[in-house]
């Protein structure tokens, strides 16, 4: 009883102080974090609070497009018209521009959409309208469809990607975007 | 309204060069606004004007036709195998039917 009125030593809360029911005797969640949702993380010695945006693979969408008039061999960006998913409303005007910092994995399909032997058809991913050098171009004939991939860092506020595609067909010609899609890698 | 590609390609030609041998020094694109040049490296020669490249629309619009021309009498013709199976077979008929395809499809 010697303590009463005694004030405690401070003390640091260390692992065996904490019980398993701190955490299995809350409510479960049984969807998947919202973006604002957080967790605690020691970041390097320092307990902080992230959100859950910033750790997953949000956002990721996949949409498609309909015919786009090109003309020879010039890069044009090719339209958007609909929709399969978009997890964070992040494409607008044919334009994905995610709100959360970090490496992006982007693919698409161009596709020139007639039985006409064509020699060059090309995809193009462009961040904020220029070629980020990632594109592929193909020698083909009959019914064409070409695909292209990267890896691009885009930071969380302007930056976009759309994509390109380019033939020579040598008069003006459709092409359109069969598929775009693509998601934030994990750090 | 003619393709900024053959109005380029002119102005290249006109300033005795090439669209094949340039071809890698000059960037066309469009945004969604229409063709613009977006980058130009050629050697020598300068970026053409928004003027220099609208005088070569009446040019450009003959080129474009030609190659549409050029295009119908190809598909004409047919195939090159089928053709020396004509000769083969009666060449002074051949002759009078790719006359035909020529006299009915007239370049400008």
């Amino acid at each position: 009883m010697s303590y009463i009125g005694s004030k405690p030593a401070n003390k640091p809360v260390v692992a065996s102080d904490i019980d398993p029911t701190m955490i299995t005797g809350q409510t479960a969640l049984a969807v998947a974090p919202a973006a604002t949702d957080e967790f605690l993380v020691s970041d390097a010695g320092t307990l902080k609070r992230i959100d859950y945006s910033l750790i997953g693979n949000s956002s990721y969408f996949k949409v498609a497009g309909s015919n786009v008039s090109a003309s020879n061999d010039t890069s044009t960006e090719l339209t958007v018209t609909s929709e399969t998913v978009d997890s964070a409303g992040v494409v607008a005007s044919n334009r994905f521009t995610p709100q959360v910092a970090g490496y992006y994995f982007i693919t698409a399909t161009v596709k020139y959409p007639s039985g006409t032997d064509i020699d060059f058809l090309g995809c193009e991913i462009f961040k904020n309208g220029s070629s980020t050098g990632a594109g592929t171009s193909i020698v083909s004939k009959d019914y064409n469809a070409i695909s292209c991939s990267t890896i691009v860092e885009l930071n969380g506020s302007s930056d976009y990607v759309s994509i390109f595609g380019r033939h020579t067909t040598g008069s003006t010609s459709n092409i359109n975007l069969q598929n775009f899609f693509g998601f934030k890698l994990g750090n | 309204m003619t393709q900024l590609y053959t109005k380029v390609k002119l102005y290249l030609e006109a300033n005795s060069k090439t669209y094949e041998n340039e071809r890698i020094n000059i960037e066309l694109q469009n945004d969604g606004s229409g063709d613009y040049i977006k980058s130009w490296n050629v050697s020598g020669l300068a970026k053409p004007t928004a003027e220099q490249i609208a005088s070569y629309e009446t040019a450009a619009n003959t080129a474009e036709s030609n190659a549409t021309i050029i295009a119908t009498r190809k598909t004409s013709y047919g195939v090159w195998q089928d053709q020396l199976d004509e000769i083969f077979t009666d060449i002074d008929a051949w002759k009078t039917r790719i006359a035909k395809v020529k006299t009915d499809n007239p370049q400008g």
